[in-house]
């Protein structure tokens, strides 16, 4: 099983996505969320990501959904909707599965498609690497880059949160 | 909106569209457009009331989902050639998925269906910036990825997208869907010619963005967003009448006007290409679009459209001031001459 551990996480991140796109209320699409967040950390920690999943679970779940969380409860409806109180819910998030199983099933038994074990590095093309020295994990030194050589993408991911800010405020002012 | 937010936002859409189209990672080009996306948004929400808010949420759909199907091509992309930069897209599925991400983008059929409701849910400017602006950063993407795009595909979009940019233009009364609909037929054509000579892209670019600012400035100038109150400017401004029909015949591509200038240049290549049949349907179907355009000219410039009596004797209000409406009167009507300085557009 752990060989395929990684498929199967994708599996339950698929199902947690389509348990929220099936629009049941906000506070259990925020509880799948949840769910999918964490088994999202663990596929990257399966890579060798642990900073990125610790990332994850800290600033993705403790602060966002959090905030999140805390929000759809102000504003929650006296009977919310579960997946199984609207045919509709229930249908698509049945259709959902249906896919995702016929799929998963897809992979299993094709001999074209297979399921990814191990991505293969960027070989030369890279200009910031640590080559083959299995000292140093290739994550630090990717968040390392960002700081280094990717400065510009830090300075436009900044401007695009602060000004994703102003516009949630400009848009919900109403006037 | 406060001043200070209002320039950041603006400010924040330019930089999306030049961050699209100078960079060379494919990442950074699709932040770009995530951001010019959500900058954007506050400027089509201008006004509060529901027609806005609904043509907003149209808008944000429809390109946040045509931006993640740009992302999915980039990935493929990635893990075909290994490597992000800008380059012609060698994997034909990326290929396809990337052209159909920029078509939803730019409006082609079958991905128009946004464009008339959206168009006509915002207020004059907004939709002006709408159609000009944000349509720069989706054409220089199709401009760099030109040769690997599937002919098949582009060629069908275009002529499909000429062909219901005028159709469906021709019941509308409402000047900001005519305006959608000759967008829509617009980058029909530029689309055409991608494959074959992209330079004549840019250039009926050009012009189309010059004609459009044009006749946006113009409506802008008479605060008329339907046939009906387009038709009384003869009491309002006489000269503005007499310019809507210049400009309008120029985007119907009728020479010695400038909007004639693309359309004989896309039809030399396509003829030089050895297909005949499908510049000639092309110009049939332009001819949809100088229908309804001639209406228009018809109850603005050449007729007294009927009206009631107190229509015709409008009070004189203080005159708006429009920018740069004289070099855009000129652009779009009489650069048919300049057709040979074509060749600094390479």
């Amino acid at each position: 099983m752990m060989t395929y551990i990684v498929f199967i996480l994708s599996v339950i991140f698929v199902i947690g996505f389509v348990g929220f796109s099936s629009k049941p209320s906000p506070i259990y699409g925020g509880l799948v969320l949840i769910v999918s967040g964490g088994v999202g950390c663990g596929i990257i920690m399966n890579f060798g990501g642990s900073f990125l999943g610790l990332m994850v679970f800290l600033i993705y779940l403790g602060g966002m959904l959090v905030v999140f969380g805390y929000t759809t409860a102000m504003a929650t409806e006296q009977y919310p909707e579960v997946w199984v109180s609207n045919a509709t819910v229930m249908g698509v998030f049945l259709l959902g599965l249906l896919m995702e199983v016929m799929l998963v099933l897809y992979v299993l038994k094709s001999e074209e498609v297979g399921v990814v074990f191990k991505f293969s590095s960027v070989g030369h093309w890279a200009i910031y690497d640590i080559g083959n020295s299995g000292v140093f994990s290739e994550e630090i030194m990717g968040v390392a880059a960002l700081y280094s050589y990717g400065a510009w993408v830090v300075v436009v991911t900044g401007w695009s949160l602060l000004v994703g800010v102003l516009v949630i405020l400009e848009v919900t002012r109403g006037d | 909106m406060n001043p200070l937010i209002l320039t950041i936002i603006l400010m924040t859409v330019f930089l999306g569209t030049m961050i699209v189209m100078a960079s060379s990672h494919w990442l950074m080009i699709w932040i770009g457009f995530e951001m010019n996306l959500l900058a954007i948004i506050p400027i089509l929400m201008k006004k509060y009331n529901p027609r806005a808010m609904e043509a907003s949420t149209k808008y944000f759909l429809t390109q946040a989902t045509a931006s993640m199907l740009l992302m999915m091509a980039i990935i493929i992309n990635l893990m075909h050639s290994g490597q992000w930069t800008i380059t012609k897209v060698f994997n034909p599925t990326a290929s396809i998925i990337m052209t159909l991400a920029l078509a939803m983008k730019l409006g082609l059929t079958p991905f128009h269906f946004w464009v008339p409701e959206v168009t006509q849910g915002i207020s004059l400017t907004s939709g002006l910036i709408l159609l000009t602006w944000q349509k720069l950063a989706p054409m220089s993407i199709l401009y760099q990825i030109s040769p690997s795009i599937n002919l098949n595909i582009l060629l069908t979009m275009a002529v499909l997208s000429i062909l219901v940019g005028g159709w469906g233009g021709l019941n509308q009364t409402q000047l900001r869907k005519i305006m959608a609909y000759s967008s829509i037929a617009h980058m029909g054509w530029m689309a055409a010619i991608l494959v074959y000579n992209p330079t004549l892209t840019m250039l009926n670019m050009l012009i189309y963005i010059m004609m459009t600012l044009t006749m946006f400035m113009l409506f802008i100038h008479s605060s008329s967003t339907t046939t009906l109150s387009l038709s009384h400017t003869w009491n309002k401004a006489p000269l503005i009448t007499t310019l809507i029909l210049i400009t309008l015949l120029s985007m119907g591509g009728l020479p010695p006007l400038s909007g004639f200038m693309p359309k004989w240049m896309i039809i030399q290549e396509l003829t030089k290409n050895s297909s005949i049949i499908l510049p000639t349907l092309m110009a049939i179907m332009a001819l949809l679009n100088l229908y309804f355009y001639m209406r228009l000219t018809y109850s603005t410039s050449l007729t007294m459209f009927p009206s009631t009596n107190n229509m015709k004797m409008k009070w004189q209000f203080e005159t708006k001031q429009i920018t740069l409406l004289p070099p855009l009167i000129i652009a779009s009507s009489l650069l048919l001459p300049l057709t040979p300085m074509l060749s600094i557009l390479d």
